[in-house]
């Protein structure tokens, strides 16, 4: 390796690190803004012009706090779990094209590689909990250890669905941007609606978020695997969540959303940037509407979702979108129309879903109802 | 699961409210007539002299014991400018400790006291938290050039008494009865003069009748 291109990377880095600094300041301020606006209240309004710099003065409080480590607890690994759980998340970026020829690493695996790089902050969270010499510490990492597995496989296996619906264009389908270029026409969303949602419930679970926020609850563990964590050390574990609710909202934008795609994308590349920006602004706002109004899951409530219905579904989406894909090579019929059946299948099966799901509940209600006999 | 779809619109709806809370320093809360915050003292603007007499009842009412008084000879009452005889001499409240329950207020007999609507009174201080009679009379003078008090025409003893006789007699309490004070002042005197009047017969009665025992 030249000198050259070892400060060319450095600089590269540099550059994706302070984007990715003030890209989680600014999504947490319009997390508190827009969480306010949800719940009638104004929100930060006094530090700066509408209170644009309160995430400022929040980290700067943090790195000026005390750094307090527990007597008890294991040096070299407290100290390490922070880095461990942020650097596979800015890991991610290698392969994430924020344009058609703005991408780090090209390689032609690219969602085998988020899926393998994903699995890895599970380590940072179950080093911090165990490192803390905390009951808390120790169980919010159990939580979360249990919660990532699981809803690992959905997240991952709706992305396999992506990949397979990209094998219509490319001879390189797990190429995230083959994978972009194959929705020019239509995003993903529209052709696999079931995979969009699954691999929403599963990144609302990676990144922890409300109604899945199980392994911080603050009401019940107060703050999992980084309680025994003070000041800038707590705002890495921080930095790392809003930091993967960002690469996670890329990347659903990136599979679902058709990324850089857009009108006039193919001739005004400058566009390209600014489409996958708002394509993720869209998804991160989502997931501020979602945890507006819902409240936590229980943790065997959470793990029976998983095992019992988001997973067997996943295989199902995977089954409708192979066999469609299967029979159309066969019997050789068009693309557009092997896409239109996969959404039409597709679309019945989450209906199908949400009705079975709404009428297992309703019998559990009436049950209850039968048992104890209130209204 | 239509339930949570309930939820998602309940929460994009009120996205769209104008916000419940208020930008606290640079806007202040519209309050109610009746909003409560620590006691102030009145003024008689004419005779000059506030309407504490220092009788003491808000001491011995204040479940915090948070109200100091004391009583004074009034001056003006010898120079036959003022009706009344005693006035306060100091008056002390400790609002840390006020609980702002308004009892003092419902129990002075000469509409002395009332309730402000200074709700921002946090300091850095806690001395400066007993506030002197001077301090108390100034800001029951910003509450009555606020138009939150003015004084009543009749009295309250007046109209305490006067309502107490109706509930007793049983009458019922119309307008008419309420707006006389004086005649009902003095039917309850002829009432109470009755009462002695027949105690002292019942304690003679008694005297005699142990007599023709002996």
């Amino acid at each position: 390796m030249t000198l050259t291109s070892f400060l060319t990377i450095i600089a590269i880095v540099f550059v994706m690190f302070n984007t990715a600094l003030v890209g989680v300041l600014a999504v947490i301020y319009a997390e508190r803004k827009v969480l306010a606006r949800l719940q009638q209240r104004i929100g930060p309004s006094r530090t700066g012009p509408w209170g644009i710099l309160q995430t400022m003065a929040d980290a700067v409080k943090l790195v000026l706090k005390e750094d307090v480590r527990p007597a008890e607890s294991d040096k070299v690994v407290f100290y390490l779990a922070p880095l461990v759980i942020f650097t596979p998340i800015f890991m991610l970026w290698a392969v994430l094209p924020l344009d058609s020829t703005k991408v780090l690493s090209d390689i032609d695996l690219g969602l085998l590689y988020v899926a393998a790089i994903l699995g890895l902050s599970v380590v940072g969270m179950v080093l911090a909990g165990w490192s803390s010499n905390s009951k808390y510490a120790m169980l919010g990492s159990a939580r979360s250890a249990a919660q990532l597995i699981s809803y690992e496989l959905p997240l991952i296996l709706s992305a396999l669905g992506v990949g397979l619906l990209a094998q219509l264009y490319s001879d390189t389908p797990f190429n995230l941007s083959e994978i972009v270029r194959a929705q020019l026409s239509i995003p993903f969303i529209f052709v696999m609606p079931l995979g969009f949602v699954l691999f929403m419930i599963g990144a609302l679970a990676e990144t922890a978020r409300i109604p899945f926020d199980i392994p911080h609850a603050d009401e019940e563990i107060v703050g999992g695997a980084f309680v025994e964590y003070s000041g800038i050390r707590w705002g890495t574990f921080q930095l790392a969540e809003y930091t993967g609710l960002i690469t996670m909202s890329v990347l659903a934008s990136i599979l679902f959303l058709g990324g850089w795609n857009g009108p006039f994308s193919e001739k005004l590349t400058w566009l390209q940037p600014l489409y996958l920006m708002s394509k993720t602004g869209f998804i991160i706002l989502l997931t501020f509407w979602i945890r507006a109004p819902l409240p936590r899951l229980r943790i065997d409530q959470l793990m029976a979702f998983a095992w019992k219905v988001i997973i067997p579904i996943s295989f199902l989406n995977l089954i409708i979108i192979s066999s469609a894909l299967f029979t159309g090579k066969q019997l050789g019929i068009s693309d557009d129309v092997v896409k239109g059946i996969i959404a039409l299948l597709s679309i019945i099966s989450l209906l199908l879903v949400t009705y079975f799901i709404g009428r297992r509940r309703r019998k559990r209600l009436n049950n209850y109802r039968a048992r104890w006999g209130s209204n | 699961m239509i339930g949570t779809f309930r939820g998602l619109y309940t929460a994009l709806k009120h996205a769209f409210r104008s916000p419940v809370t208020l930008n606290y320093p640079d806007e202040q809360p519209k309050l109610s007539p009746r909003f409560m915050a620590h006691p102030v003292l009145t003024w008689d603007h004419g005779i000059e002299e506030p309407y504490c007499t220092g009788c003491l009842i808000c001491m011995r009412i204040c479940p915090t014991d948070v109200i100091t008084v004391s009583m004074k000879d009034n001056d003006k009452f010898k120079l036959e400018e003022s009706k009344r005889r005693k006035i306060v001499d100091d008056f002390e409240l400790d609002v840390a400790g006020c609980i702002m329950c308004g009892l003092c207020v419902e129990y002075c007999n000469f509409d002395a006291i009332i309730m402000s609507d200074k709700f921002n009174e946090s300091v850095t201080d806690r001395n400066t938290e007993v506030h002197s009679l001077d301090e108390l009379l100034e800001e029951g003078k910003e509450q009555q050039a606020k138009g939150r008090w003015s004084p009543p025409a009749v009295k309250k003893s007046q109209r305490r008494s006067a309502a107490q006789v109706v509930t007793k007699d049983g009458q019922g309490a119309t307008t008419d009865s309420a707006n006389a004070p004086d005649n009902r002042v003095a039917l309850a005197r002829e009432k109470a003069a009755a009462l002695r009047a027949s105690r002292e017969l019942d304690k003679k009665n008694k005297e005699s009748s142990e007599k023709g025992n002996n």
